[in-house]
């Protein structure tokens, strides 16, 4: 018993030291056969198979292929079963591709715990592995909505590189906008009918502070890449005007009937041409305040004299 | 350990009422919510003698079910009598989903009075009775999606066997859940707990089973059990992730949980 007492005590030690390596080398429990863990570098030739579907189910129309970030950090498997190496993947990296995977099932579940177990079958795991998870799905929105706005980024990067080149011309803000918005709109399509469910679940108090954070991060970034360099007020102003920009176009698109929801676009089109009015109405106001000002001004000089 | 039980068992579950003050019915239900068993799950029953987790198991997967196929004759709006007929069909012999749970339990006389608990309360399919003992489990390998335990464990002689048996018989991906007595941290709800436990109830024993042994038995073990922080380790040792627990009425309790990845 005392022995099993230090093996323990040990071995924690040795997690500890792990987790603060960010978990670059694998807890002596490795050695004990993780079974999915392991199995998944074995299943890396395989991987690109179901992925690729993944890939084309969800892939944008411009056809640049999605980071699936799982295969990334996993170096190239060196086989020989059961060696300490630094192939096994984290539980995080686990959980990343069970939700890329249940997001195939999401149009017929809705965003569930049975998406979930789905997701969990079709990489061979079985469907308790969904009880990781909070039952009501949080997770896994939270996963989509982080992926299209990493994808969004990796596509306003591609086109920023373009235009870098010569090879493309710089847009205007308000079409640069609209585009981006359009774009990261055009991701919920194939979600859409149960996007609204979605939306319910990002608004319960236990997931506000991260679906806020996720919005703030995309609109920073949409500003960014569209050339925003302001440090004063204008920052908040800016970004305040386009996150109800993106909002309100959302819930428009969610019961828009139209081919191809034109009738979205065409409000998106008219909301942010009124921002760019308003931020020249705001301007003309305040060169005609200080007109008139002037104006009164020469009116008193002329009448005292 | 054997004579205990074969001795408690008719009465097992009246004792269980009285003790707990019906409160570990809850603790059960929390249980099988916490599992949230999707219809297909396959689920193994260890030390689950008198098997009321299998039965909760088996009401929580067919309303679950229900609602399932109320959700697809919801979006089938349009079929004709001839299909619609068919699917009533299909889906009547299949109330289950396909779900299943094993009964296992090292007592005859447990998985009997859980026989005729069955029968008497009409759970006709999905139920194996098995004999076997949990350090060494009749099963093969990667075969169950949940393993519980639930007020077992502390039975078990050599505790990190039967944790590795259930790693075994565990699918990758599977979940193992232990219910079970546990440690107070709260020094007045843990006086509290002590004088019931010691002075109460191997007095019900005497009266309702006519055993105060086994009572003082059983108030004694759930003060030799690991607590909550060494059984997650130990459960961790067996080579489970995400290994996590729950403490019900303030450690009274607790529901551990890892999965086999």
């Amino acid at each position: 018993a005392a022995a099993g007492a230090l093996r323990r005590a040990g071995w924690r030690l040795w997690r500890g030291r792990a987790v603060v390596r960010c978990q670059h080398y694998p807890p002596l429990r490795a050695l004990q056969a993780s079974a999915v863990l392991r199995r998944v570098s074995h299943e890396h030739r395989k991987e690109p198979l179901t992925s690729s579907s993944q890939q084309q189910f969800d892939s944008q129309p411009d056809g640049h292929q999605p980071e699936q970030e799982p295969q990334g950090p996993r170096p190239s498997y060196t086989g020989q079963g059961g060696q300490e190496s630094e192939d096994y993947e984290s539980e995080e990296q686990l959980q990343h591709r069970i939700l890329t995977a249940a997001l195939e099932f999401v149009p017929e579940h809705g965003w569930t715990a049975e998406a979930i177990a789905e997701g969990a079958k079709t990489l061979g795991l079985s469907v308790a592995a969904a009880g990781m998870f909070h039952s009501d799905g949080s997770e896994l929105i939270l996963h989509f909505v982080s992926e299209c706005n990493t994808r969004l980024s990796e596509l306003l990067e591609q086109e920023q590189k373009l235009v870098q080149l010569g090879k493309a011309e710089k847009k205007p803000t308000d079409e640069f906008l609209r585009h981006a918005v359009e774009a990261r709109l055009r991701m919920l399509i194939p979600y859409i009918e149960k996007w609204p469910q979605a939306l319910s679940v990002l608004l319960l108090p236990r997931n506000i502070p991260s679906s806020l954070s996720l919005l703030t991060s995309m609109i920073d970034d949409i500003w960014h890449y569209a050339g925003d360099q302001s440090t004063d007020f204008n920052w908040y102003t800016r970004r305040a005007v386009l996150t109800g920009i993106y909002n309100t176009t959302e819930l428009v698109m969610l019961q828009d009937s139209s081919p191809d929801f034109e009738d979205t676009w065409r409000f998106l089109e008219n909301r942010v041409a009124d921002a760019m009015n308003m931020s020249n109405t705001a301007s003309q106001v305040q060169s005609t305040g200080e007109a008139v000002v002037q104006g009164l001004m020469g009116a008193a000089v002329t009448v005292s004299n | 350990v054997y004579q205990v039980f074969e001795s408690v068992a008719k009465k097992y579950d009246v004792m269980n009422d009285s003790m707990t003050l019906g409160i570990h019915r809850v603790w059960k239900d929390i249980l099988i919510h916490k599992m949230n068993p999707s219809p297909g799950t396959l689920l193994l029953d260890v030390a689950g003698g008198t098997g009321d987790i299998a039965f909760r198991f088996i009401n929580y997967v067919r309303s679950v079910r229900e609602q399932q196929l109320q959700r697809k004759l919801k979006h089938h709006q349009n079929l004709s009598w001839q299909e619609i007929f068919e699917s009533y069909q299909e889906d009547k012999s299949n109330s289950l989903g396909d779900s299943q749970v094993v009964v296992c339990d090292i007592n005859r006389e447990m998985l009997k009075v859980g026989k005729q608990k069955a029968q008497h309360l009409g759970y006709s399919e999905g139920l194996s009775w098995v004999l076997g003992n949990a350090e060494e489990l009749p099963f093969d390998d990667d075969k169950f999606d949940v393993y519980t335990i639930a007020f077992g464990i502390r039975n078990v002689t050599r505790i990190d066997l039967a944790l590795q048996e259930a790693y075994r018989v565990l699918k990758p991906g599977g979940r193992f859940l232990c219910l079970e007595f546990s440690r107070v941290s709260n020094p007045v709800i843990s006086r509290l707990y002590d004088l019931y436990s010691f002075q109460v109830i191997p007095v019900l024993g005497e009266v309702i089973a006519g055993d105060w042994k086994s009572y003082q038995y059983l108030v004694e073990s759930i003060r030799q059990f690991p607590p909550q922080e060494e059984l997650k380790a130990m459960i961790e040792d067996a080579g489970f992730f995400k290994v996590d627990y729950e403490n019900l009425n303030f450690g009274i309790v607790a529901i551990h949980s890892g999965f086999k990845l």
